[in-house]
């Protein structure tokens, strides 16, 4: 062993006891004045380097800075265990982490409004805009401008709250096709979601008032393919990846070709068997669609030569009923804290 | 309607699934609500009563022997009493499944019967609706015939919708034309041709007298020659699967006609029409009808009938009347097979609260030509059953021709996304009945049946291809979707409030629009007059649907009165209101909550101060901007605990404690608290602008002041921040204190005072100046003195 060697083997041990005795920061802070300071020990073994042979100079002046460094750690460690005591008593602490946590204070948004913004967020997306319009209409905007005039058999199908001999609650968002197509031009890109009436006695499948999104596009080359397609998007939107829609023949007197639309019952995935929400069918009525009526069209001075359009009128509360598996349309409107904290 | 698939089978071959044939018909556009399947029944034949005896040891009991049309006849003990020997009768044999029991070899008091001889009910039948005893077949029924497949009484019957514009389809060879054509198989369509040419007996031929225009077409026919009596078996378990109860062999007739093929027809007993002559009248105010179901109307102008010279004889399209009935001694009847206005059934059908199989078909609008196709198979069964038919006579305008309707082949491709070629679509159309004349490649000229009215233009024609061609061939495909001018606004504004009211706590809910005189009641009690005049229902389903809410408050206030604990909840929605006959609709956001009473001193109210701060991180929220806080006095508030939220001068919202008279009205156990707010009257969103913050510090400094009640902290910290201009960043009121030790009539209220300056550190000096102004200007203003 060098020289050097065994004076930094004995500067280290006697660093180490040092270090040990040191009791708080202030005695830990004269052991790093007294070894590592201007004119501490290692100070005074650097100086003796010079002594050296030129080429041992090197290696030891190395050495030196190795323990330099290890004692530097080792006097981090000591005032890191000094330090680390002043928390004992409160990393002593023991809480019970299942303990129940207070409920937070956030609000709710009305599941009927969910779905509305679920729909209304993807037919925004694809450049839709969202419109909405007032309850109480004239029988022209609810029925005649849509190809249903007095005593045409469909009025039958709209049972309705009125107020006047011409104005009542509407019973269908469909007025508000009208509405648009009356201030813009084509094209149009609408949804159009409201509460709509009709006279139906309230009981768990029924209310008399209720939500509908209508849906218009009217361009140049649009067709009953572009309606499948964009309700297709809406109901994998909704339901999940592999909803499917489905159009059968249908009748309503504002379009042509008319169809109801239906879409795999999210809830057996369209397997049907005993299933009680699609009774078996595989499928859920998600409500009336088309396209728009040449008379529509017509009525609001659109060229129907030249432009095509689709309209659909979807029941929300339907969808609700789907998506949440609620058996009681009532519960939208009875609106209970637990029924809406739960949903959401 | 009921649609008995063994009927429909009369017409076209279908497959052998019930569920098949329903499918099908919902692709075609006719939803089938239910699928009613029929019991097994296995074993039953034709049989003819070769010869009957009475029974050797029972009275009541007779033993036949009965040809089943192979082997030894079978003998068989019956307890019935309708058997005769030559009888056509159903025969269950040994081994044969009835809906209750399996038949068996076995002795009857000695006799050993080979069988069973069937009533209606062992075939499930209504037992009702058929004779007392054993059920009596047709003669040309050959014996050995197996019953069940002979009348097809295994198939089921389906609860078939029609809608509205499909009156043709409310009848079986309707239904049976539609999956005839869908399936590609011929239509076996009875014929449409009237037996009747001969001449009427002079004198006796039927008038017709049309003195309204809401008949179009009259066809009226004699028959004499005519037998009352039971229908042919076939014809009434025909009717019996529809749920048509058999009446007797005219009425029968009558009904499977206009099953069969949609016309309403009606027979009159001709011995009881004055001088063979109708007229088709607006009742007389106050004429009577006794109807066949023995009810007397008292009719009204609009009421429409049927008359003969000296009264009214049935209800056009909607009843016949008791007085020309046929009866037994029914020899001679005049047929109707009328077309009527179908607003007009409509509305008398309304009027007079019943509908009937008639109307119903009556209301939808007939086409004129069913009315002759309807008198023509009519006639033919008439003609079967014995009658002498005499030439049909049609009253009204002729039936004009079906006019072409000019179609355009690209309009296949432009509504439907997909093309065909014009064979094909012209075979689709052929086969519903259509003439179709290819004009040009892209041009059919299509004529649509006589007994369709809902084909009018290329539209209807589009959609009948897409019927043909399947709607599961419609292609999925997304559109392209154009810039366009409809804004959002009102919307996004909805669903920014909602998120940020839900952000704050609250939950939403949504309340019925429509309530009774209870809520009158209610505020009466409470001391309050409504400010508005509520929109009127003239027609509720109950008396709690007869007004529209004018304000969303009462619904919260009843939520919270249901509810009974503390909850946060919002509502928007619109509320109306009425002024001179004029509705005013208005979309409204109204939040609030129910906390219980705190014993703060009687000055202050921290539940009013949590909703004007969630009202004012609302506005902020969907403003970008602060409101100003005043006073105000308002109907069914506190009085003292109201304020209106401004911006701009203009109120944007009020808020405060509900009169808490009106919460006891409504039950509510404690106080409420709400804020109403108008959206119209909401801004738009100012999109806020960075503000950088002074590099320098700031300072502040605190005054006790002594004011009058009635200054309050607006006032006090507007006159401050006035007095030092822009060097004051704030001037906020944090306490408030009334007692003796202040004095009668006067508070002491805390302000903190911070002040900064952009460019430099602000010195004691300058603040004590500032603060100096303030004090000066607000002894000036306000009367203040500072707190010693
Ligand atoms: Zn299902």
């Amino acid at each position: 062993m060098s020289e050097l060697a065994a004076q930094l083997a004995d500067l280290q041990s006697r660093f180490a006891a040092a270090v040990a005795g040191a009791g708080d920061e202030r005695a830990l802070d004269a052991v790093r004045v007294d070894f590592l300071g201007r004119s501490g020990a290692v100070t005074l073994l650097r100086r003796g380097i010079g002594q050296l042979p030129a080429e041992e100079r090197p290696t030891a002046g190395k050495e030196i800075n190795d323990v330099v460094e290890r004692l530097e750690a080792q006097l981090q460690d000591a005032q890191g265990a000094l330090e680390s005591r002043a928390f004992d008593a409160d990393l002593s602490r023991t809480i019970d982490v299942t303990f129940p946590a207070p409920d937070a204070a956030v609000g709710t948004i009305h599941p009927i409004r969910r779905i509305i913004e679920d729909v209304c967020s993807y037919f925004e997306r694809m450049g839709f805009a969202v419109v909405l319009g007032p309850e109480v209409e004239p029988d022209q905007y609810n029925f005649d401008a849509l190809n249903i005039p007095a005593d045409h058999p469909a009025r039958e199908g709209f049972d309705s709250f009125w107020i006047t001999d011409t104005l009542l609650l509407r019973p269908h968002t469909s007025p508000m096709q009208i509405r648009t197509m009356e201030q813009h031009a084509p094209p149009i890109a609408v949804v159009a979601p409201g509460r709509c009436y009709r006279r139906d006695a309230v009981d768990a499948r029924h209310l008399f008032q209720f939500n509908q999104i209508e849906g218009l596009l009217v361009a140049e080359g649009i067709h009953f393919g572009h309606l499948k397609g964009a309700l297709t998007g809406m109901c994998r939107e909704l339901f999940g990846d592999d909803q499917q829609v489905r159009f059968r023949p249908s009748f309503f007197p504002f379009t042509e070709p008319s169809a109801e639309v239906d879409t795999t019952c999210p809830k057996c995935r369209g397997l049907g068997d005993a299933c009680n929400m699609c009774g078996g069918s595989g499928w859920i009525e998600l409500g009336g669609a088309g396209m728009v009526h040449p008379n529509v069209l017509r009525n609001v001075g659109y060229d129907p030569d030249v432009v095509s359009g689709w309209a659909f009128g979807f029941g929300i509360e339907r969808l609700g009923l789907t998506r949440y598996e609620i058996d009681d349309i009532r519960r939208f409107v009875e609106s209970d804290p637990d029924f809406l904290m739960q949903l959401h | 309607m009921r649609v008995p698939i063994a009927w429909l089978r009369d017409y076209v071959d279908l497959p052998g699934n019930a569920q098949a044939i329903a499918d099908r018909l919902a692709m075609l556009g006719f939803p089938v609500d239910a699928i009613e399947t029929r019991p097994v029944i296995t074993g039953v034949v034709a049989g003819t009563i070769v010869s009957l005896e009475k029974h050797p040891n029972a009275d009541r009991l007779q033993v036949g022997s009965i040809d089943v049309g192979a082997g030894t006849p079978l003998t068989i003990a019956t307890a019935a009493t309708n058997v005769a020997a030559g009888q056509r009768i159903a025969v269950a044999t040994i081994g044969a499944r009835l809906p209750l029991l399996t038949i068996e070899r076995r002795k009857m008091r000695g006799v050993e019967s080979e069988g069973m001889m069937c009533s209606a009910d062992e075939l499930a039948l209504p037992a009702d609706w058929f004779e007392d005893g054993i059920l009596q077949l047709d003669a040309d029924v050959a014996p050995g015939t197996d019953i069940v497949e002979h009348f097809r009484l295994g198939d089921a019957v389906l609860d078939v919708d029609v809608t509205s514009n499909r009156p043709d389809a409310l009848s079986m060879l309707g239904l049976a034309r539609e999956l005839a054509a869908a399936l590609g198989t011929p239509l076996r369509a009875p014929s449409d041709r009237n037996p009747g040419t001969a001449a009427d007996p002079a004198g006796t031929a039927p008038v017709v007298t049309l003195d309204s225009a809401d008949c179009t077409r009259f066809v009226a026919q004699r028959f004499d020659g005519v037998r009352v009596g039971v229908a042919p078996t076939w014809m009434r378990v025909r009717l019996a699967l529809a749920g048509q109860r058999p009446i007797n062999n005219l009425v029968d007739v009558s009904n499977f006609a206009m099953l069969e093929t949609g016309q309403p027809l009606h027979f009159y007993d001709d011995a009881r029409l004055t001088n063979h002559h109708l007229i088709v009248r607006d009742a007389r105010e106050g004429e009577k009808l006794v109807t066949l179901d023995d009810v007397e109307h008292e009719l009204t102008p609009q009421a429409l009938v049927v008359a003969d010279q000296a009264q009214a004889q049935g209800l056009a399209g909607l009843k016949g009347g008791k007085a020309s009935e046929v009866s037994a001694s029914t020899t001679a009847i005049v047929l109707e097979s009328a077309n009527f206005a179908g607003a007009r059934i409509r509305r008398m059908s309304a009027k007079l609260g019943f509908r009937t199989e008639g109307s119903t078909r009556h209301e939808k609008g007939l086409a004129p030509a069913l009315a002759d196709i309807g008198a023509a198979r009519a006639a033919q069964l008439l003609v079967a059953i014995g009658a002498n038919a005499y030439a049909p006579h049609a009253f009204g305008a002729p039936v004009a021709a079906p006019e072409p309707v000019p179609f355009a082949v690209r309009d296949v491709k432009r509504l439907l996304g997909f093309e065909l070629p014009n064979e094909t679509i012209a075979a689709h159309l052929r086969a519903l009945g259509c003439e179709v004349a290819i004009v040009d490649a892209d041009r059919l000229d299509v004529t649509p049946p006589a007994w369709r009215k809902d084909i009018v233009i290329g539209a209807d024609i589009v959609e009948e291809i897409a019927r043909m061609a399947g709607y599961d061939n419609v292609v999925a495909s997304m559109p392209a979707v154009y810039p366009n001018d409809v804004s959002s606004r009102p919307y996004r504004l909805e669903r920014k409030l909602a998120c940020a009211l839900a952000a704050l706590g609250y939950h939403e809910i949504s309340s019925y629009a429509l309530h009774g005189p209870a809520l009158a009641a209610k505020l009466r009690r409470a001391g309050i007059r409504p400010s508005h005049a509520s929109v009127e229902v003239r027609n509720p389903l109950s008396e709690d649907q007869r007004y529209l809410r004018y304000a969303l408050g009462p619904g919260l206030v009843e939520y919270f009165a249901r509810v009974g604990r503390p909850i946060r909840v919002f509502e928007i929605g619109h509320a109306f209101t009425t002024a001179e006959g004029v509705v005013e609709e208005s979309a409204l956001l109204s939040f609030g909550f129910t906390a219980p009473a705190t014993d703060e001193p009687e000055w202050t109210d921290s539940s009013f101060l949590r909703l004007k701060s969630d009202a004012i991180a609302l506005i902020r929220n969907v403003t970008g901007r602060f409101p100003e806080t005043t006073r105000d006095v308002r109907n069914a508030m506190h009085p003292g605990k109201t304020a209106v939220l401004m911006l701009d001068g203009r109120e944007i919202a009020a808020i405060g404690q509900i009169d808490p008279r009106l919460g006891h009205a409504f039950d509510v156990p404690m106080p409420v608290y709400v804020c109403n707010m108008y959206l119209d009257a909401l801004p738009d969103n100012a999109t806020p602008r960075d503000a950088p913050p002074s590099k320098f510090p700031s300072t502040y400094r605190d005054l006790a002041l002594v004011v009058d009640l009635d200054v309050d902290a607006a006032a006090i910290s507007q006159t401050i921040v006035k007095a030092i201009g822009e060097l004051c960043t704030g001037a906020r009121v944090f306490d408030e204190y009334r007692g003796k030790q202040v004095g009668e009539g006067k508070k002491s209220v805390a302000v903190r005072v911070t002040m900064q300056l952009r460019d430099a550190t602000i010195t004691d000096a300058e603040a004590d100046l500032a603060i100096a102004r303030a004090l000066d200007a607000l002894r000036e203003r306000t009367g203040a003195t500072i707190r010693g």
